[in-house]
């Protein structure tokens, strides 16, 4: 099964992980059946394109524009810029699934 | 009978938006779908109910629903969100407290100082990295009545208000979760509070005095401070960029 690895949450960053059933024709990038937008596009590729019909498009275009806006307000420049593990397993889909947070076996991070 | 296809409308919307019409408050502890059926109610209103009574309360779309779904993206599959929204306004009752007389001298016949405290949105998210977020977003006016009688015996009344918006957030991390301290200062406006313990919270705080002027200057003053508890612990273990 290829994962979707299409990135999500807000404060913490995760895969989404779903069987992917498309690529997406911009970057490539493997999309579930929940993040194929319109044009079959990914949420951040149809989000660079002002395409904000799809609601993963449109949160998608909302971090953007959040994380333009304040980028410079915690003067923090490694905190969008440095890259890690993490972004480099954008270019290996097999790694997206291992990303995932929702992992509910007894290492899990939730004590409750 | 009138409105018959807008209150049939508002009938079959989720219970807490039905709420937010008819009382303006909510509140809800629901798994992430749950809030993705809530947002997704919220967004037909508009197509559906015309009438200005069955309004939603402002900040509702601009602020709220943005909120919700930033926060549930970042749930734990088996955790759940809790919202207390109430989006009546300062002047609601019960949001004012007593008028308290101030000391004063001529020509200032009486002064009277009363306080208006609104905590309109509380929230406490289960998130995927194990931590709990909880956000306190509170506005208080303070309002000024005085009373003076000139020379030539005239009574003038003058009232003056000031609102400053607190917006509190804590991060109780993980049990033995390592944490960090960031590169940078967070900006001037927030405030940093580490408790130590067996689970490690990263409180941050703001005051602002100048109200947000829109919903996005709002949601952005929220997101910012809700942002400062993630730079506490090392990227690599809270998921802010993941494992390997």
């Amino acid at each position: 099964m290829t994962p979707c690895a299409v990135t999500t949450g807000f404060f913490t960053l995760g895969k989404c992980g779903q069987m992917a059933i498309a690529g997406c024709p911009s970057c490539g990038r493997a999309l579930c059946a929940d993040h194929v937008t319109e044009g079959g596009l990914c949420p951040e590729c149809a989000a660079a394109r002002n395409q904000v019909g799809h609601p993963a498009a449109a949160a998608a275009h909302r971090r953007r524009a959040y994380r333009h806006r304040s980028a410079t307000e915690y003067s923090d420049y490694g905190w969008y810029t440095s890259f890690d593990a993490y972004d480099r397993a954008a270019f290996d889909p097999d790694a997206a699934g291992n990303q995932d947070f929702r992992d509910d076996g007894d290492d899990a991070l939730v004590d409750s | 009978m009138f409105w018959r296809r807008q209150k049939a409308a508002i009938a079959g919307f989720h219970p807490s938006h039905q709420a937010l019409i008819h009382e303006r408050v909510f509140t809800a502890t629901l798994p992430a779908a749950g809030w993705t059926a809530l947002t997704s109610s919220l967004f037909r209103h508009a197509e559906l109910v015309q009438r200005s009574k069955w309004a939603l309360p402002p900040r509702t779309l601009d602020v709220l629903v943005p909120l919700i779904v930033e926060v549930g993206a970042d749930l734990d599959p088996k955790g759940t969100l809790t919202i207390t929204a109430d989006l009546r306004g300062r002047d609601a009752p019960g949001k004012t407290g007593k008028p308290r007389d101030l000391p004063v001298r001529k020509p200032i016949r009486s002064a009277t100082e009363t306080w208006s405290i609104d905590p309109w949105l509380r929230l406490r998210a289960e998130l995927r990295d194990g931590s709990i977020l909880e956000l306190l977003v509170v506005d208080r006016e303070r309002t000024r009545r005085i009373s003076k009688r000139n020379p030539r015996g005239k009574i003038k009344t003058k009232r003056k208000s000031k609102v400053v918006q607190i917006i509190k957030v804590r991060r109780r991390l993980p049990k033995e979760e390592a944490g960090s301290v960031p590169v940078s200062r967070p900006p001037g406006w927030i405030g940093t509070f580490v408790r130590e313990g067996e689970r490690r919270s990263v409180l941050a705080a703001a005051k602002l005095t100048r109200m947000p002027q829109s919903g996005q200057e709002q949601l952005d003053r929220i997101l910012s401070v809700a942002t400062e508890p993630f730079r506490w612990t090392p990227r690599t273990s809270t998921g802010q960029r993941g494992n390997a």
